[in-house]
């Protein structure tokens, strides 16, 4: 399998007062293109800090970190916007859409500055919303604008996708409705997903799980037989 | 997409964004008026100047053969010279009883292109043989006259029929005034005609003389060198007065009409520009701290930081474009009715306003560049945020104890609203600085508005009813003998006081400085004119020393005790210089003059006892007969009634009055403006720790107090800002004001202090309640429910 991002001894650390707080520190690993990622820990834990620095958002203060064949620990703001705009999708927990677009063109924002993204509508019909494209965010309920952000975030055609707790703020339903979009997307177009997450059942629809605890990889489990969304209750 | 969020964005907070676009609308549309109006009265000027070969010199004399002139062609550097003479003259129009004065000036029909030559717009050339003239456009529309009309005037105590057969205009009186204590061109009381010199000679018996000479320069040649040559050779015909064009009478008023429009056009739209910009700043720099979410999103998306600036300017683009293209728009079309009313004070043939692109232009650049400027400071920070770090939401300020709270009286006292506002205000300082500084503006704006408006009352008015407080003033051709004259006029029924003045033209000097000026002798104890000190109280001549107005002083760079030297044509001796000793420096606000006893006067300049014009106190139904008695004298030159003269001023007052008023709604706008924007702001940014505040169990009029608080508070250091930078903008506007006709005071009473805060306070008040809709509007639970 391709190797999509390698990480090697990566750190980060935050400097309060004279107090260093290391938010993450010596996580090695490698995530394959096709992956279906869960990086679990609880509140802290530096799973956020993580998945920042993956998709660009971050630089990290240590360690190397490679997307493909390109370096992201040394990369500078002009390099990482391009990464994030080619190459990587975000989902958020609180769905982050622009209030003043409607659905239709929230998704369009992301859209617009692909070099190769799919169809809007097809985005929107693949999300289940088409009816609902001209809706403004303030008018779609919280698995609704999940949803759009999904579609936001895979529109643009990227190679991993990564999510930042998404169904954090949705009911069971929604949630497993929203996994299976996300597990389509992984299975369907050989995209990586990474997702994190403190709720324990998630993990198993995943191939691999990273632990982290107090800002360090203690952990990686792969299953080899990963459970459906629909299979998973919490 | 990023044009659709920008519009939806400017329309869900169009309050905030169209009070800011309309202080900058006012800044361009001044700018815009102000500059194309300039631009046309100076087109028109320079190229009237330029056709009618207007004159770059000037002189007075009393009388020089006609013939002289062709010797004076010869003195280096002037290119032609003409001599003249020049006449008033009273007109007589059945059923008019007011004094109608015709300027008649000689021209020579045989000279192809003359100096000062008149535009004609329409007529016939002058025929030399014929008392035929050519008369001033203005005076003939006011005057309701037709070509071919005759009208009767009094020469030398005869009346006389002139025909009219043209009608036109020239440089030299495109501001035209009798006398400059006139004010403004009454063109149906004063107006100027041309008549062949060879009729006009007749018509007063001045044989082949002139009494006025113009010259122009050739393109080397300098004034101060023509006058150090031809002076001495008009010297021995009674030179009066020499000037260059730029002392000439009309043309100052012109240039100084320029030169305050230069200068309010450049300063006023700065002042609303940079309002509207702090304003924009501000706006956007809030906006760019709410949507830190959607920026961290933006660029996790892949949008550079460019686009992202790109997009937030696209904000300020669409007001700087919006505020640039009105104010263009509404500037063009203002200039043409001031540039119509400049034409009924400046009598310019070409002068008209056109539709000027350029000029919009001009105004959507300027909009743009503040707007573009402020945006970008205002929303630079997107640079510096990082994604990761946009994605959460804003620390919270920090939250440290103010000094205020030290003040334990003080602090006790407040409510828990007041030391939340309290705390506020010291948390977000730029915003309060922004508070403070909008209301200093408002009121420096409205009050040297109404300060002006007082003052220009009191300058007109102290004048007439303080100062000059005769009933009737008879000004006389030529100096006569006081005693002859006094006892002619003692006995005219009705005259209850009587008192002469000697109006002296002189040269003042003090150490490298001169003026020309009028030196005013007045007997000892005088009622008539009376003039006071700074304080109101009575200041008399004293049989010795000269005083000065303030602005005369100030033009010497005289004071107290200085010896000033004194030159007057009008003195026997031809080499006349006397030293004089300042003794006073009175305020006067219209005119500059010197005042001097007048028997010390009369004895100094050695002609025995003379004077120029009669103070008249008369029961005031006489003053028909005195007029009727004396209408037609010859040595009389006018009679002016003050009642006629107050009341014409209270007229001209009334038409200021409309410029005062949109003063004043300007500077209520800017005051509202302002406080609109920092409530939407508090609102928007706060709408959480409000809308808390409302699920506690407060009213959102309890909740609107603490912005209220917060406003007050600022508001009334802004107001106590605002007074001194009114006085420094009196002073800036009297400076730039003051010339020789008037001197603008700078000083300024209570009532200019009550107007500017009750207008800035009404004006804050009204802001607010456009503000509480705001608070009530607030839906407490989606507020509350909104993720961070």
């Amino acid at each position: 399998m391709e190797t999509l991002i390698k990480a090697r001894n990566i750190g980060k650390y935050y400097q309060m007062g004279e107090v260093t707080v290391k938010a993450l520190q010596g996580a090695s690993f490698e995530i394959y293109r096709g992956e279906f990622v869960v990086i679990l820990g609880p509140s802290g834990s530096g799973k956020s800090t993580l998945l920042n620095t993956i998709g660009g958002m971050d630089t990290v203060s240590d360690g190397e970190l490679y997307y493909l064949n390109t370096a992201l620990h040394n990369a500078d703001s002009h390099k990482l916007t391009n990464y994030r705009r080619n190459n990587v999708g975000f989902v958020f927990q609180f769905y982050n859409l622009i209030p003043s677009l409607t659905a239709y063109e929230n998704i369009s924002l992301s859209a617009e500055i692909a070099s190769n993204p799919y169809s809007v509508a097809e985005m929107l019909e693949k999300v289940g919303l088409s009816d609902r494209a001209t809706h403004f965010p303030a008018q779609l309920s919280g698995g609704e604008q999940q949803r759009i952000a999904l579609a936001r975030a895979v529109v643009k055609n990227p190679d991993i996708l990564l999510c930042d707790e998404p169904t954090g703020a949705l009911d069971f339903d929604t949630s497993i409705q929203v996994l299976r979009l996300l597990k389509d997307f992984c299975e369907n177009s050989g995209k990586t997903v990474i997702l994190i997450t403190h709720n324990n059942a998630i993990a198993k629809i995943a191939e691999r799980t990273f632990y982290l605890k107090d800002g360090k990889l203690v952990n990686i489990e792969t299953h080899d037989n990963p459970l459906p969304p629909e299979k998973v209750t919490w | 997409m990023l044009w659709r969020k920008m519009l939806r964005d400017l329309k869900d907070n169009r309050g905030s964004y169209i009070a800011c676009i309309i202080v900058m609308v006012i800044g361009l549309m001044v700018f815009t008026t102000f500059s194309m109006v300039m631009d046309n009265l100076n087109l028109s000027k320079d190229t009237f100047y330029f056709n009618q070969n207007f004159a770059d010199g000037f002189a007075d004399i009393q009388a020089m053969p006609y013939s002289k002139i062709e010797d004076l062609r010869n003195i280096e550097g002037i290119r032609e010279i003409q001599g003249r003479l020049i006449k008033d003259v009273r007109v007589l129009i059945p059923g008019r009883e007011d004094n109608i004065y015709l300027r008649l000036v000689s021209t020579d029909p045989k000279i192809d292109k003359p100096v000062n030559g008149v535009a004609l717009e329409r007529g016939i050339s002058l025929d030399e043989e014929k008392m035929n003239i050519w008369i001033d456009n203005n005076f003939f529309a006011a005057n309701g006259l037709e070509l071919n009309d005759e009208i009767q005037i009094i020469a030398e105590g005869k009346k006389r029929s002139l025909s009219i057969v043209g009608v036109g205009s020239s440089p030299e009186f495109v501001y035209a005034m009798r006398t400059t204590s006139d004010l403004f061109p009454k063109p149906e009381e004063f107006g100027i005609a041309y008549m062949p010199y060879k009729v006009m000679e007749g018509l007063f018996q001045e044989r082949a003389t002139v009494n006025n000479i113009v010259f122009t320069l050739k393109a080397d040649g300098q004034y101060k060198n023509i006058e150090d040559l031809l002076k001495p050779e008009l010297e021995s015909y009674g030179l009066l007065t020499m000037y260059p064009r730029k002392d000439q009478a009309s043309n100052i008023i012109l240039s100084t009409e320029l030169e305050q429009l230069k200068n309010m056009g450049t300063s006023l739209p700065l002042l609303f520009l940079s309002v509207a910009s702090v304003i924009l700043y501000i706006m956007l720099k809030r906006m760019i701290e709410n949507q830190r979410g959607q920026i961290g999103v933006m660029k996790a998306l892949g949008y550079t930081n460019r686009e992202i600036i790109a997009h937030y300017m696209s904000y300020a683009l669409v007001i700087g474009l919006a505020g640039g293209l009105l104010g263009g728009v509404l500037g063009v079309a203002l200039a043409r009715p001031f540039t119509n009313m400049y034409q009924m004070y400046f009598n310019m043939p070409d002068l008209s306003s056109g539709f000027s692109p350029a000029a919009i232009i001009e105004g959507v650049l300027l909009g743009l560049v503040f707007a573009l400027f402020a945006g970008y400071r205002g929303c630079r920070k997107v640079l510096t945020l990082q994604p990761a770090e946009a994605m959460r939401p804003n620390a919270p300020i920090a939250g440290k104890a103010v000094l205020l709270e030290k003040i334990e009286f003080f602090w006790n006292m407040l409510t828990v609203q007041g030391k939340m506002a309290v705390r506020n205000m010291f948390r977000h300082k730029g915003r309060s600085a922004f508070i403070i500084v909008g209301i200093m503006f408002a009121f420096a704006l409205l009050g040297s508005c109404w300060s002006m408006w007082e003052l220009s009352e009191q300058m007109l008015f102290d004048q007439y009813e303080k100062v000059e407080v005769y009933d009737v003033k008879i000004s006389l051709n030529r100096p006569v003998d006081q005693d002859s004259v006094e006892r002619e006029l003692k006995s005219f029924p009705g005259v209850k006081r009587l008192e002469s003045k000697a109006e002296i033209p002189a040269t003042l000097k003090y150490k490298w400085n001169k003026k020309d000026v009028v030196i005013l002798g007045l007997p000892a104890d005088s009622e008539l004119h009376r003039i006071s000190d700074d304080d109101g109280n009575r200041l008399f001549t004293t049989p010795y020393g000269i005083m000065l107005s303030n602005r005369l002083a100030q033009l010497l760079g005289a004071e107290v005790g200085s010896s000033i030297i004194f030159e007057s044509m009008m003195a026997k001796d031809p080499d006349f210089r006397y030293e004089l000793e300042v003794t006073a420096i009175v305020p006067q606000y219209m005119g500059v003059n010197a005042y001097m006893d007048l028997e010390y006067l009369q004895s100094v300049l050695n002609q025995g006892e003379i004077v120029t014009t009669l103070m008249l106190s008369m029961d005031q139904e006489k003053v028909t007969d005195l007029r009727t008695e004396y209408h037609n004298s010859v040595g009389i030159s006018g009679i002016e009634d003050r009642n006629k003269m107050l009341m014409q001023l209270k007229e001209l007052m009334a038409t200021y009055s409309a410029t005062i008023y949109i003063m004043l709604l300007i500077g209520i706008i800017v005051g509202f403006a302002i406080i609109y924007n920092s409530s939407v702001i508090t609102v928007s940014e706060r709408s959480r720790e409000l809308a808390s505040m409302m699920v506690l169990g407060m009213t959102s009029k309890e909740v609107l107090s603490v912005v209220t608080f917060e406003q007050w508070f600022l508001s009334i250091f802004g107001m106590l800002a605002g007074i001194p930078l009114t006085k420094l903008l009196l002073v800036a506007l009297a400076q730039s004001l003051s010339n020789d006709v008037y001197s603008m005071p700078s000083s300024f009473g209570s009532m200019t202090l009550i107007v500017g805060f009750v207008i800035t306070v009404a004006s804050i008040w009204i802001a607010q309640r456009a503000a509480a809709s705001k608070i009530k509007a607030l839906h407490i639970a989606d507020v509350l429910k909104a993720g961070e």
